[in-house]
């Protein structure tokens, strides 16, 4: 494998120094971008930023992905170079280092015949039988590892395959993930107003015999009408189409998944008698519903969508918890919120059962006014059917000719966080958000911006409010067009909650600020930024995969570039 | 398009033709093989540590700790465990018992932070396919039974003298080298542990926690640092090596359910355990 990654590792060399002299020559190309982000740890054992090998003696910790991608005789090549110096993106409460090859690459198109081989993102459909990809603010990085074929059978329609192993940082787990898909595309000719893009998928991942050897041996700790025999093979199929008609677009996707060995955490287990509640490991087949209904038309955008997901949990293998191992993605189906408090109580996906649905409506007047409602509904697909999360968020625009621009509007949300934090007899957490952004253009260069939000919680039986209580946000944001941009901002736990922090002395809870300063300077493709933060912990989302932050304290550099 | 839709159905039909698979063979609950009894140091086996690190306030910690007492019904001296409170849900209650000591805290931070609770340290290895030394709890029976697979290479005896009067304690280790170590820093460490200790701990039954918890097998401290003394004498096979070690014991601890944990680990980017052993106090 070393020697593999050396082999290659001359080869791009070699193909990146021909055309040294010139990013662009002889018709290759060379292209890249690099991400770096370094953190300065300062202890704050108030608000939790404490106990971490960061806070305790490292003091500093760094990541950077440089990647590079070359053109050339009809190839593409990819390289990219990673780099964790005590990291704390692939375990928040630890500190992880290493470096290496991240991640190469060769891809060669031949007539209608398509090859990839290396580490490869993919998906098929919305991903919700598989879904190789990157996100890495939370160091997910689930790249294939292996080959992938690509034919244009017909003109529209092309059919892939592919067969490989998921990525573990620097190396690969042992299972064999592989499959098939074919994406097509009909249209009813000129003149019509209707096309299809349906297609097809299948998934099959065979667990390794170390991996099969663990399981057995958890099985065997289980009392016997607990047990079952486990799968070495497990089959997921997909069948997708959009259908676009007029105004319309409709998305639907179903899947099934043959049984599978999945861990239930709130499963219950007989230990020595007694039951116990907690992981457990048991063998299911599951499934997938999801559509999603579009309707545009001049101002008006009304999306509907709804999923019900059973036992669809599919991972590598189900030794792997919370965000490892994800072999697929299944859409979340809340809205994506950006305003701090607006952002603090997000839904994760449930992958053993939910059923959600959201509507979402958009309205815009003369580009001057503009209204959006959404709504979001995700309930337990059990018997007691429970909330899981409901969010209702209204938002007004508008825009003064060039001048000004202001935007404002509630949420309001339940959100369920014995589930989604495992925090026993939690209960629904309600908040009630108004907010507002304003921005004032003082020139075409020179601009200020306003953000606020309130964050009202709702009260326990016994009067207490829940988690962390009221919350207030304030932001001032000053650009100068095009380089420099500063942010001034604080959140303020104005009337703390049950979880909020306790004065050790008097037992009261405190009222702490949670201050940021940012500074940004973007020249070109360079974009730099220098940020003094105090974070409060929560539940931190990207692309609808969220997990459990600790509270952070210190500063943050950023650098990214493209070339 | 009939075309089409017979390569779906020739593809996908490739994928079903391997679905008869031959299952591997379970098992459950085999317990009952294994001694429960100590056995004479000369036919002592392979001996697995399992380290758990846990907290009164981690409501599914109870869960990693039932399971270890299911393993322990199983495997019996075979396997020696140690309870560890450190990290973000050790704090204590008000008024209700600090668990944590220095060496579990410097533990924690020695063998690196869990991604998520219950979790443990088997044999403090790095299991080739895992991220780092923890392990979740369907892990544990897995490498367990892999671990106890290979024979020791070094063997423990303890022998405990302890004073009701004084409560002094005095403890006597003796190492009998199987196979010849050759690596560099080769350590020892002792630990007393504690069973059955009522105190508040939360469950997944309610958001206050239970007061009538039994807290097993708690560090209570260790009679060497917390990664152990080097052993400095020779280590090539048919070699013996006899450490001694005394301590009085506090008075909140209840001797007759404290334990005493010996065991060899390596130190350095390797931690493994080599062989470990258990002893009660007054036995």
């Amino acid at each position: 494998m070393k020697n593999l990654k050396a082999l290659l590792y001359c080869f791009i060399i070699l193909a990146c120094a021909l055309p040294a002299a010139a990013q662009e020559s002889d018709g290759g190309r060379i292209s890249g971008n690099l991400e770096t982000n370094a953190n300065f740890f300062i202890r704050d054992s108030l608000i939790g930023a404490a106990n971490t090998p960061q806070y305790d003696r490292q003091l500093y910790g760094a990541d950077a992905w440089l990647n590079l991608s070359y053109s050339n005789w009809g190839f593409d090549f990819g390289l990219r170079f990673d780099l964790f110096n005590n990291s704390n993106l692939l375990n928040p409460t630890d500190s992880y280092t290493d470096e290496g090859i991240g991640r190469w690459y060769i891809h060669k198109s031949i007539q209608k015949l398509d090859i990839s081989v290396g580490y490869l993102y993919d998906q098929i459909g919305s991903g919700i039988i598989f879904r190789a990809f990157e996100e890495r603010p939370l160091l997910i990085d689930n790249a294939l590892f292996g080959a992938r074929l690509g034919y244009e059978i017909l003109p529209d329609w092309k059919i892939k395959a592919f067969t490989g192993r998921q990525k573990q940082q620097f190396d690969v787990y042992g299972t064999v993930i592989k499959g098939i898909s074919i994406d097509g595309y009909l249209s009813g000719g000129e003149g019509a107003n209707w096309a299809i893009a349906p297609g097809f998928g299948a998934v099959n991942r065979t667990l390794d015999d170390a991996s099969m050897n663990s399981v057995v041996a958890t099985i065997n700790t289980y009392i016997k009408e607990e047990a079952f025999v486990p799968k070495y093979n497990t089959y997921a199929f997909s069948v997708f189409n959009t259908l676009t008609a007029g105004n319309f677009t409709w998305y639907v996707e179903g899947a099934y998944k043959s049984k599978d060995n999945l861990n239930d955490p709130f499963g219950e287990l007989t230990i020595n008698d007694s039951t116990v509640i907690g992981d457990r490991l048991f063998l299911a087949s599951g499934s997938v519903v999801y559509s999603s209904l579009s309707y545009a038309n001049k101002g008006l955008g009304i999306t509907l969508e709804g999923k019900r997901t059973e036992n669809f949990d599919f991972r590598t293998r189900p030794q792997e918890q919370l965000n490892r191992g994800l072999i697929n993605f299944l859409p979340p189906m809340a809205r994506v919120n950006t305003y701090r408090l607006n952002a603090r109580y997000n839904a994760a996906t449930q992958t053993l059962g939910e059923q959600a649905f959201q509507a979402d409506i958009r309205y815009n007047y003369k580009r001057k006014l503009g209204f959006n409602v959404n709504f979001s509904n995700i309930n337990t697909l059990d018997k007691e059917n429970s909330l899981l999360y409901r969010e209702v968020y209204t938002e007004v625009s508008y825009k003064h000719k060039r001048t000004w621009t202001l935007l404002g509007g509630v949420q309001v949300q339940r959100y369920n966080q014995e589930v989604f934090e495992f925090k026993p007899d939690a209960p629904i957490v309600e908040t009630t958000i108004p907010y507002f952004d304003f921005l004032y253009k003082f020139d075409r260069k020179k601009s200020i911006r306003f953000e606020g939000q309130y964050m009202a919680t709702g009260k326990d039986e016994k009067g207490v409010k829940h988690d962390y209580g009221n919350w207030l946000f304030g932001l001032v944001e000053f650009s100068i067009a095009p380089h420099w941009t500063f942010t001034v901002s604080d959140m303020y736990n104005a009337d703390p909650g049950k979880n909020s922090p306790v004065d050790a002395d008097t037992g009261e809870k405190l009222r702490l600020h949670y201050p940021r300063f940012d500074v940004f300077y973007t020249y070109r493709a360079n974009r730099f930024s220098l940020s003094y933060i105090k974070q409060v912990e929560g539940v931190v989302c990207t692309g609808g995969i969220c997990r459990l932050e600790p509270a952070f304290s210190g500063v943050k550099f950023t650098a990214n570039s493209n070339f | 398009m009939k075309n089409l839709i017979s390569l779906c159905l020739l593809l996908s039909s490739l994928l079903w033709l391997g679905c008869e698979e031959i299952p591997p063979e379970i098992n459950p609950r085999m317990g009952g093989e294994n001694p429960i009894e100590v056995t004479p140091v000369d036919s002592q086996q392979r001996q697995v540590l399992i380290e758990e690190f846990t907290g009164v306030r981690c409501v599914n910690c109870p869960a990693g700790s039932a399971a270890i007492e299911g393993l322990l019904a199983d495997y019996g001296q075979r396997l020696v465990a140690i309870s560890i409170h450190a990290g973000s849900f050790a704090p204590p209650y008000p008024d209700s018992e600090d668990f944590r000591t220095d060496e579990g805290t410097n533990l924690l931070s020695y063998l690196g932070a869990p991604l998520g609770y219950p979790t443990a340290v088997v044999n403090r290895k790095k299991f080739e396919g895992e991220f780092d030394l923890q392990l979740g709890r369907t892990q544990w029976p897995g490498f367990i039974v892999d671990e106890l697979g290979s024979p020791p290479k070094v063997k423990i005896d303890i022998q405990n003298a302890y004073s009701d009067e004084d409560r002094r304690l005095e403890v006597k280790v003796t190492l009998y080298v199987e196979e010849n170590i050759a690596e560099d820093e080769v350590h020892i460490s002792v630990a007393i542990t504690e069973n059955d200790i009522q105190e508040l701990q939360l469950t997944p039954s309610s958001g206050t926690p239970d007061p009538n918890y039994k807290h097993k097998h708690v560090l209570r401290d260790m009679l060497t640092t917390y990664n152990g003394d080097r052993i400095d004498e020779d280590l090539t096979a048919g070699a013996v090596i006899e450490k001694n070690y005394t301590m009085t014991l506090p008075t909140g601890w209840v001797a007759e359910n404290c334990e005493v944990v010996a065991f060899v680990n390596l130190d350095g980017d390797n931690k493994e355990v080599l062989q470990a052993h258990q002893a009660g106090v007054t036995e």
